[in-house]
C-alpha cells in the first residue's frame, strides 16, 4: 500500500506532523443549569477531565501507539489530534495550523484534506457499495465520476478487496470492512491516519491482516493508534502510556524499529 | 475550474443521495422509506381523486357531447357584457343568430342552449329537472347527453320571429329524470306548471354527468315559460364543425364572447365553477398541511435515527453544506416518487371511485381522469419536499458532527 498510488506526492523526510502542547480536555456530566434552575439552587454540573496537560509530536512515517485501559483518554486524544474535538486548554499545531482555533467548518475541511480516521466499529455507510464508501470523501474534492471510481476501486484492490467493490458493508466481514474502512481513510492521501481501537472488532488472525495493512499505510505518512491490545500496540514505533487522562510513560519499542528497519 | 468542482461535487452528492434512497428503499430502512413515500402517496392519491370530483362537478352542468366543438359562451366578466343579465349574462336573439351559424359552410351543426331547473311532474310526483331548450336539427345527435333526435326540428313555436308557431310540447327524458318522475313515453307532463307537455322519448343511452336528471325541450318553449322570450335569450351556443377554422369566425359573432374549444370549455368551467374551485383549492390546502407535516415528521425522526451517519460523514471531512444538499437530494426524491406513486393510485382510484358510483348511485362517472393529474400530483409532492426542507435542514444541522 505505498503512497505512490495517491494523487499528491508528499515529501518522505521525516518531519513534524503535528504536534499536542498541554492539551487538556474538561467535559461536562449534563447541562448547564438555566436561569430558573439557577435560581432554585441548581449548581454548576461536575466535570470530568479526559485528558489532562497532554505533549506528544508526531513525525512523518512513524506508527505512534497510545496505550492503556479504558477510560484512560486514548480515545480522546486522538480525537483531538484528528480534529474531531477541540481541546478545552492546550494547542494541536497540524502543520504550523493550530486546530484548537479553528472553526467546525475549517476543521471538517481540514480532516478532509489531511486527516484520514479509522474507527473500531468501522462505521461505513451501510446504504452504499465499498466503493461509493470509499470514494465518498472525493465527491466532496469536487472530483469526477471516472476518477472517484477509478481511485476508489485501486485502493480496494491494494486492500485485497478487489472482488467486493460492488458489495455493501452489510454483506461483508468484519476484517473486509475494516479493510474498507482503511481504504476510505487513505483515499485522500492524507498526512496522518489516526485509527480507535482498529482491531477491537476482530478475530486475532484479521486482526493480524489488518495490523500488516497498517504497517503499509505507514509509509510517507503518521499513523496514530488508540488500543488496549498488546499485539496491536506491538507495530508501534513508539508508544504513549495514558492513565486517568494523563501521559504516564513514553517508550521506544525497539523491536519494532528494528523489525521496520 | 472552481464552478466545475462545485457542478461534480453537485452531481455526486445527487447521486449519492439518490443511490443512497434507492438502497435504503430496498435494502437497509426499507420499513421507514416505504412508511414515508407510503405517506406522500396516500396524500397525493386523495389530492388528485378529490380534484378529479370538484372537476366532475364542474363539467357536470357543461352541455357536452362527442359532435360538440366548440362553445359560444358570454365574457361573464365584461362591462359590456351582452347581452341580457338576468343571474349570467345571456345571449339575445339567438333563433337568429343560430341561423347565421348554421349558414357558415363549415358547420355542421349547432344550437342555441337555455338551461333551467324547473318543476317537472305528473299529478302524483312533482320533482325539480334540469330542463334543457335546444333548436333541434337532423345534424344535431346529442346535446346534454340526450339524443335530440325526437324533437321536432327547427323548433317550430317560433315561427317568423314570434313565439306565434307550432306548439309541440315535446320532452326527451333522461332514464333518471323518467325514474324520479315515474313516467314513460307518451305520458303527458308538466313543466313549470304548464300542463302541454308530453314525454316524447326517454333516452335509455343517456350520459349527464352525474346522472343529473334532466329533459329536453324546444328552446322557443322552454323560453316562453322562462320570461326569456322578451330578448330572445339563450346562454351558449354549441357548435359541431371538423374545421378549427370555424373558431374565428364565431368570434365574431357575438362582441363580448368568447369561443372555446373542448379543452379551453374544460378548464375554463373548472375555473369558473366556485365549487369545484374551492373543493380543488381545499384539497390542496389541506394535502399540502398533511404532507407537509408528515413528511416533517418522518423525516425528521429520520434525520435523528440517521445522526451516526451524519457524524460519520464529518469525520470523513463532508462538509455540514454537502450533509444538507445530501438531506435535500434524499426528501426531494422521496417525495417525488411518492408523488408518482400517488398520481398514479390516484388515477387507479378514480376509476375504481366511478365504477363504485356507476354501479350503486350513478349511470355515469363522477369523477373525471386525466393523464395531467400526474404531474399535478408529483408537482404537489415536490412542493411538500421543498416546503419540508428548512426544518429537516435545521433538524440536519442540529444533529450534524460530533463523534461517531
Amino acid at each position: 500500500m505505498a503512497r505512490s498510488a495517491a494523487p499528491d506526492m508528499k515529501t518522505s523526510s521525516p518531519s513534524t506532523i503535528v504536534t499536542a502542547n498541554d492539551v487538556t480536555k474538561v467535559y461536562q456530566r449534563g447541562s448547564e443549569p438555566g436561569r430558573l434552575a439557577r435560581v432554585l439552587g441548581r449548581s454548576e454540573p461536575p466535570t470530568v477531565s479526559a485528558v489532562d496537560s497532554a505533549s506528544l509530536d508526531i513525525s512523518n512515517e512513524e506508527i505512534v501507539g497510545l496505550a492503556g485501559p479504558s477510560g484512560s483518554g486514548k480515545s480522546t486524544l486522538l480525537h483531538i489530534l484528528a480534529g474531531l474535538e477541540r481541546p478545552t486548554e492546550g494547542s494541536v499545531l497540524f502543520q504550523e495550523t493550530d486546530l484548537a482555533t479553528l472553526s467546525k467548518r475549517n476543521r471538517t475541511r481540514h480532516r478532509l484534506k489531511h486527516i484520514g480516521i479509522i474507527f473500531q466499529q468501522f462505521h461505513l455507510l451501510d446504504s452504499l457499495s465499498a466503493r461509493a464508501n470509499v470514494a465518498l470523501p472525493l465527491v466532496e474534492l469536487g472530483i469526477g465520476k471516472q476518477q472517484r471510481r477509478r481511485q476508489a476501486t485501486e485502493l480496494l484492490e491494494r486492500v485485497g478487496l478487489g472482488d467486493r467493490i460492488t458489495h455493501r458493508p452489510g454483506e461483508l466481514s468484519g476484517g473486509e470492512q475494516q479493510r474498507v474502512a482503511i481504504a476510505r481513510a487513505l483515499i485522500t492521501d492524507p498526512d496522518l491516519v489516526v485509527a480507535d481501537e482498529p482491531t477491537g472488532e476482530l478475530d486475532t488472525d484479521t486482526g493480524r491482516t489488518i495490523l500488516q495493512a497498517f504497517k503499509e499505510v505507514a509509509e510517507n505518512r503518521a499513523v496514530v493508534l488508540a488500543s488496549h491490545d498488546h499485539e496491536t500496540l506491538e507495530i508501534c514505533d513508539r508508544l504513549i502510556q495514558l492513565r486517568d487522562g494523563t501521559v504516564t510513560n513514553r517508550l521506544k519499542q525497539e523491536s519494532s524499529s528494528d523489525e521496520d528497519s | 475550474m472552481k464552478i466545475r468542482k462545485l457542478l461534480i461535487r453537485w452531481l455526486g452528492l445527487v447521486s449519492v443521495g439518490i443511490r443512497r434512497t434507492a438502497s435504503r428503499a430496498t435494502y437497509t430502512a426499507k420499513q421507514r422509506i416505504r412508511f414515508s413515500v407510503l405517506g406522500v402517496a396516500i396524500v397525493i392519491a386523495l389530492l388528485v381523486m378529490v380534484t378529479s370530483l370538484g372537476v366532475g362537478l364542474a363539467t357536470s352542468t357543461t352541455v357536452y357531447d362527442e359532435d360538440i366543438d366548440y362553445w359560444i359562451v358570454p365574457d361573464t366578466n365584461s362591462p359590456e357584457s351582452p347581452l341580457i343579465a338576468t343571474d349570467n349574462p345571456q345571449f339575445s336573439s339567438v333563433h337568429e343568430t343560430n341561423n347565421r351559424i348554421r349558414e357558415h359552410e363549415e358547420v355542421e351543426s349547432a344550437t342555441p342552449v337555455l338551461s333551467q331547473v324547473l318543476q317537472m311532474g305528473t299529478n302524483e310526483t312533482k320533482e325539480y329537472i334540469l330542463v334543457v331548450g335546444i333548436i333541434n336539427t337532423p345534424e344535431l345527435d346529442r346535446v346534454s347527453g340526450l339524443g335530440s333526435s325526437p324533437l321536432t326540428p327547427n323548433d317550430p313555436y317560433y315561427a317568423n320571429g314570434e313565439y306565434k308557431g307550432e306548439w309541440t310540447g315535446n320532452t326527451v327524458l333522461s332514464q333518471s329524470a323518467a325514474e324520479t318522475l315515474s313516467v314513460s313515453s307518451g305520458d303527458p307532463i308538466s313543466v313549470a306548471g304548464n300542463n302541454s307537455f308530453t314525454v316524447t322519448a326517454v333516452d335509455n343511452q343517456s350520459r349527464s354527468v352525474g346522472n343529473v336528471p334532466t329533459a329536453l325541450v324546444q328552446l322557443s318553449e322552454l323560453q316562453s315559460l322562462t320570461g326569456s322570450t322578451t330578448y330572445d335569450q339563450a346562454e351558449q351556443f354549441v357548435v359541431g364543425t371538423n374545421s378549427p377554422t370555424v373558431q374565428s369566425d364565431l368570434q365574431e359573432i357575438y362582441p363580448d364572447s368568447s369561443v372555446r374549444s373542448r379543452g379551453e370549455m374544460t378548464a375554463s368551467n373548472t375555473r369558473d365553477s366556485d365549487l369545484s374551485l374551492a373543493l380543488a383549492l381545499t384539497a390542496f390546502l389541506v394535502s399540502l398541511s398533511i404532507g407537509l407535516l408528515f413528511v416533517v415528521t418522518t423525516s425528521g425522526l429520520e434525520i435523528v435515527a440517521d445522526r451516526q451517519q451524519l457524524a460519520i460523514l464529518s469525520a470523513m471531512g463532508i462538509s455540514t453544506k454537502s450533509q444538507l444538499k445530501l438531506v435535500g437530494v434524499q426528501t426531494i426524491v422521496m417525495t417525488g416518487v411518492g408523488g408518482l406513486l400517488g398520481a398514479v393510485s390516484g388515477l387507479v382510484g378514480i376509476r375504481l371511485m366511478n365504477i363504485a358510483a356507476t354501479r350503486t348511485i350513478t349511470t355515469e362517472p363522477i369523477a373525471v381522469s386525466h393523464p395531467l393529474f400526474v404531474g399535478y400530483g408529483i408537482s404537489v409532492a415536490l412542493l411538500i419536499g421543498l416546503l419540508s426542507l428548512p426544518f429537516l435542514l435545521v433538524a440536519a444541522r442540529r444533529v450534524s458532527g460530533g463523534v461517531p
